[in-house]
């Protein structure tokens, strides 16, 4: 009899596993999931378009390297699903340390490519901690901010919060890679304003912004200081003045746009878009894979995705407001905005509106890290949501 | 387990996080703020995406398009040449040509200077060559600099294999001339290259463009606007690479050149090249002064009915091929077709039979002989005495056979070829009244001496008339300050030696022919020429015909009188059959009656040891058959020696092969 009642016990128990799993399955945010997995499918197939006549001999080389990025990223989503966000909290002092470590690994060990030294050789993989730095970074500055909510409009904090974001940014930086280090700046922001630091701080840190950058771009070098390379401040600037100098360094701005244009409203399909197939447009599935995209499948595919962007944004900025505690608000506020930063950049850049910097499209340049990193960053958006004071 | 991870109890509960979190209305506030944000940046990207797209789409479209396109000139064979009977002379093959889009080559200096070396070394073509030649394309992004031409199977694969290393060059198929018969009628056909920026500006309103060929000498040269033909135009979509992508698509067809057929009888210009090597071996043989290193000559057979020439050769001589396609500077040099190594080649790019010029020795007593009936000073069937030497005015001049002594009509002196004979006409000229002018000259000039002949290719030398004018005007105070005032006189001397054409008398060989010619037709002077007609090809839009050209001029006469020429030509017919003829030895066993004249013209050179002395020039000029000739031929061998020894044989291999006739046997040369 005893048996029977420790097994109706544990039946029972079991039940309510059950149901508690099926609660939390239930508590996901499962529009959020779904726009990802469209992003995601979406991305497949324009990479499936744009890479064709990439690989001589072997049309799929990136689709398929892509597609198994993906699901090792869906993996770590799935993780980060699991793992309680208060335990990042706990442990920003060891995330914070690691990341660092492993950038300042970079620049003692990494590859490198194209001039700048961004990765670490893993075997067979390449693997480019700066892009989950991105994640790390965001979960490591809201573990110290949500420490200090009762301080937070001390200025001693702000400072802190800066000083402490400064070490990989700084490092990041001097790789060089310019496009994420503004990531990581731009992601700060973010999180100094949810986490409620004083709008006169804000204010002040905006105008400090605008005076660095006008310094480093046009009065140091105008007074002979030069902080930045030639071709980084022609890059930054160039988009003033794109046709300024069509064979250098506006080059890929000015075939960048000539393929978005070329699009139209239906798209120049997979064989007709000589601007990617003909390789008039460089790095076409990397940093300019938006523009290959608009090439390739028109207005219409282009607002496609921007528009799965909107969605992942708009439940990106949900979550924030409906966490259940400031340190998970900070880190979904961050992610999102960081998210938001980079595809303003990047596809800003491919259309002459922003900055040329060597940012990926979220969820579509073909890259395993920033695939990675991302779903991660949504893993993580999906857990505060799990765990949020709504319940449904 | 599942429960104790998600239920949150996996970690203990944060004390400063107590509270639950509210949605505070600041917070509320800036993420409201971030929203708006947010919004706002899919704003700017969806009306930037609007405005690339939508509204400025058809434009970019068509930068796009233009990106990849490249016009492109398809080069239009260059028409070919046939000799009169249709026979083969020039032709194209097609040829595969390496070039190089200097505007695809890559950007940064170094990559640059690496692609180009790897080229050169694949090429074997000189890095500075590589340069030179785009240098010289940088104004001119629409035709890539060739860099190679007829670039082998192995090169080819090469480079196609690894386009990728390439970019900017391209390999490309052309027509190269082609020349089966190797340097045969080099300087008649000439030599194409590529179209030089001097040529480029006198003829870019022509329709010439950068990169064509053109002729630069003989017929390809005169005649090139028929030859050219007309390039089409194409359209090619290239990657940013620049390499092709798809093949040519034509807009507008190349219309090939015309064919151009020539004058020339391949079989008799043959047999006219081979002649000059036998005049060069028999000089070869003889014992002359310098014969010995005879290397030089020209031979010209011409229809005295209208001047069409026949064959014409010129010795030493060049292959034209060597101009075909990339030319190679080493190769020209070795050929003597470069400045510097032309004197010890002995000048093979020069055409001899029109443009060197000779004193023609005895070749020329007809004209004397002809001038001086009708002057009236020389009756024909009246008796000279040929001696061995004349004596007049204080100086001795030689007959060249010392121990002649005979009384001789005209007819006689013309075969036996005796210059004292003519010296004593030439004296005659001399005493004739100063104010009717140099009569021998002027009639000398109206046979066409001391003026361009009118051939179809050049260039072409006049000669040198002398007249008492000319020394007047040549031999000044400043140009011969000792002897001036003696020199610039016109003596006895000047017209004695006149009259056997010597001193300072200079023709070319061609004109000789054409002075042969006008006492072959009875007195008519013809335009030499070397154009038949010019055909264009059937093609899909046009059946084949023939072209309308200016012809060439119709002989004109002269006036001269018909009875003088028959003299003459009872002389010329005299000289080649007479026992005392000066070709009797050659010609007299040819069953084809031929009549002509031996010469034999000393010309002062330095055979370039610093001795400058008399070379004895070998002439012989003449026609068949005598009673109605179809064939003037004119053959000269630069240092010879005798008429009879050199040139004779080789103008009667000429006349051999034209009548397909032997000659039974061909005595001992005795001759002037």
């Amino acid at each position: 009899m005893a048996v029977e009642y420790a097994s109706r016990a544990e039946v029972r128990s079991r039940r309510r596993e059950a149901a508690d799993v099926a609660s939390f399955v239930r508590r996901l945010d499962w529009l959020l999931v779904g726009a990802v997995a469209a992003l995601v499918g979406y991305g497949l197939w324009a990479i499936n378009g744009i890479t064709q006549h990439d690989v001589p001999g072997n049309p799929n080389y990136y689709l398929v390297r892509q597609s198994l990025f993906v699901g090792a990223g869906a993996a770590c989503l799935l993780v980060a699903v699991i793992i309680d966000p208060a335990w990042y909290r706990r442990h920003w002092r060891l995330i914070f340390g690691g990341t660092t470590g492993v950038i300042v690994l970079v620049l003692l060990a990494g590859s490198v490519t194209r001039g700048s030294r961004r990765w670490l050789d893993l075997g067979a993989f390449r693997f480019q901690p700066s892009e989950f730095g991105k994640v790390f970074f965001v979960l490591a500055l809201a573990g110290f901010l949500a420490e200090r909510t009762k301080r937070i409009g001390e200025r001693r904090t702000t400072l802190t919060a800066i000083g402490l974001a400064a070490v990989p940014t700084f490092f990041v930086f001097v790789q060089p890679d310019i496009g994420t280090a503004m990531v990581y700046v731009a992601a700060l922001a973010a999180i100094l304003f949810v986490a409620g630091v004083r709008w006169t701080h804000l204010a002040i840190l905006g105008g400090l912004a605008v005076v660095v950058a006008t310094t480093v771009l046009w009065l140091a070098p105008a007074a002979g200081v030069h902080i930045l390379r030639d071709y980084q401040v022609q890059r930054l600037t160039g988009f003033f003045n794109p046709n300024g100098d069509p064979g250098g360094a506006t080059y890929n701005i000015v075939q960048s746009k000539n393929a978005i244009g070329a699009g139209e409203l239906r798209g120049r399909g997979v064989t007709g878009a000589t601007q990617t197939t003909l390789h008039f447009l460089p790095e076409h599935h990397t940093d300019f894979v938006f523009a290959s995209l608009a090439e390739e499948r028109g207005f219409i595919g282009a607002s496609i995705l921007l528009g799965l962007y909107l969605l992942v944004v708009w439940r990106g900025m949900r979550i924030v407001t409906l966490a259940r505690d400031p340190f998970s608000a900070i880190v979904a506020g961050g992610l999102v905005f960081a998210l938001l930063f980079q595809i303003f950049v990047n596809v800003g850049m491919t259309m002459g509106i922003a900055p040329i910097t060597g940012i990926p499209l979220p969820f579509l340049s073909v890259g395993g890290s920033a695939m990675i990193a991302n779903l991660l960053g949504v893993g993580i958006l999906l857990s505060i949501h799990a765990r949020s004071r709504v319940r449904r | 387990m599942a429960r104790r991870l998600l239920g949150g109890r996996f970690l203990a509960p944060d004390p400063r996080t107590e509270e639950p979190y509210r949605l505070t209305p600041a917070l509320a506030l800036r993420v409201g703020v971030l929203g708006m944000l947010a919004l706002a940046v899919f704003a700017v990207l969806f009306l930037r995406l609007w405005a690339l797209q939508v509204l400025s789409g058809a434009q970019y479209l068509r930068a796009a398009q233009n990106n990849q396109l490249r016009t492109v000139r398809i080069a239009a064979p260059r028409g070919p040449i046939l000799d009169r009977y249709g026979r083969t002379l020039v032709t194209n093959v097609a040829g595969t040509e390496v070039q190089i889009w200097p505007s695809d080559l890559p950007k940064r200096h170094g990559d640059r200077v690496r692609e180009l070396r790897s080229l050169a070394h694949v090429l074997g073509v000189p890095l500075s060559q590589i340069a030179a030649e785009i240098r010289k394309h940088r104004n001119d992004p629409l035709t890539p600099a060739r860099i190679k031409t007829g670039a082998n199977e192995l090169q080819v694969g090469y480079l196609r294999e690894r386009q990728e290393e390439f970019p900017g060059v391209v390999i490309a198929s052309t027509y190269l001339r082609s020349y089966p018969h190797g340097s045969l009628a080099a300087h008649i056909l000439g030599y194409v290259t590529e179209i030089s920026a001097q040529q480029l500006r006198a003829l870019r309103h022509d329709g010439y463009h950068a990169g064509d060929e053109i002729g630069q000498t003989g017929v390809e040269a005169t005649y090139d606007k028929f030859l050219r033909g007309t390039p089409g135009v194409a359209k090619l979509v290239v990657d940013s690479l620049g390499r092709p992508r798809t093949h040519l698509l034509p807009s507008t067809l190349p219309h090939p050149g015309n064919a151009l057929r020539l004058t020339i009888d391949l079989k008799l210009q043959q047999a006219a090249e081979r002649a000059l090597q036998i005049g060069l071996q028999d000089a070869h043989a003889s014992t002359c002064i310098g014969c010995w290193d005879a290397n030089g000559g020209a031979v010209v057979a011409l229809d005295p009915r209208d001047g069409s020439i026949r064959a014409l050769a010129s010795w030493p001589t060049y292959r034209p091929s060597l101009f075909a396609g990339r030319v190679s500077q080493r190769a020209l040099a070795a050929a003597g077709l470069a400045g510097a190594t032309a004197r010890a080649q002995n000048y093979p790019a020069l055409n001899r039979a029109i443009d060197a010029a000779y004193p023609p020795g005895s070749t020329w007593k007809p004209v004397t002989a002809l001038a001086a009936m009708e002057e009236g000073i020389l009756t024909p069937y009246s008796d000279l005495l040929c001696t061995g030497s004349y004596r007049v005015a204080g100086h001795t001049f030689n007959n060249w056979d010392p121990n002649a002594d005979a009384w001789m009509n005209l007819p006689t002196a013309l075969a036996a070829s005796c210059d004292t004979y003519f010296y004593q006409v030439g004296y005659r000229f001399y005493g004739m009244p100063a104010d009717r002018g140099p009569r021998l000259q002027a009639w000398a000039s109206r046979f066409g001496f001391g003026a361009h002949t009118g051939i179809d290719i050049g260039p072409e030398q006049t000669g040198l008339l002398p007249t008492p004018g000319w020394r007047r005007a040549t031999y000044t105070k400043k140009s011969d300050p000792r002897g001036w005032q003696v020199d610039r006189l016109w003596k006895p001397g000047d017209s004695i030696q006149l009259a056997i054409g010597q001193k300072d008398l200079l023709v070319t060989p061609m004109q000789m022919a054409r002075f042969y010619a006008l006492v072959a037709n009875g007195g008519r002077i013809v335009t030499p020429h070397l154009l038949e007609d010019v055909e264009q090809p059937s093609s899909s839009d046009s059946r084949g015909r023939t072209l309308p050209t200016s012809p060439a001029p119709a002989p004109e006469p002269t006036n001269v009188d018909a009875g003088a020429l028959d003299v003459v030509r009872q002389g010329l017919v005299a000289a080649t059959h007479a026992s005392y003829g000066t070709s009797v030895g050659v010609f007299g066993g040819f069953p084809v009656p031929i009549a002509g004249k031996t010469g034999t013209a000393e010309k002062v050179l330095d055979p370039g040891d610093g001795y400058p002395r008399l070379f004895d020039q070998s002439w012989w000029c003449g026609y068949g058959p005598a009673d109605d000739p179809k064939l003037v031929v004119c053959a000269l061998i630069e240092n010879g020696g005798h008429g009879g020894t050199a040139a004779a044989p080789a103008a009667l291999h000429v006349f051999e092969q034209f009548f397909g006739k032997q000659a039974t046997q061909t005595g001992p040369v005795h001759s002037d």
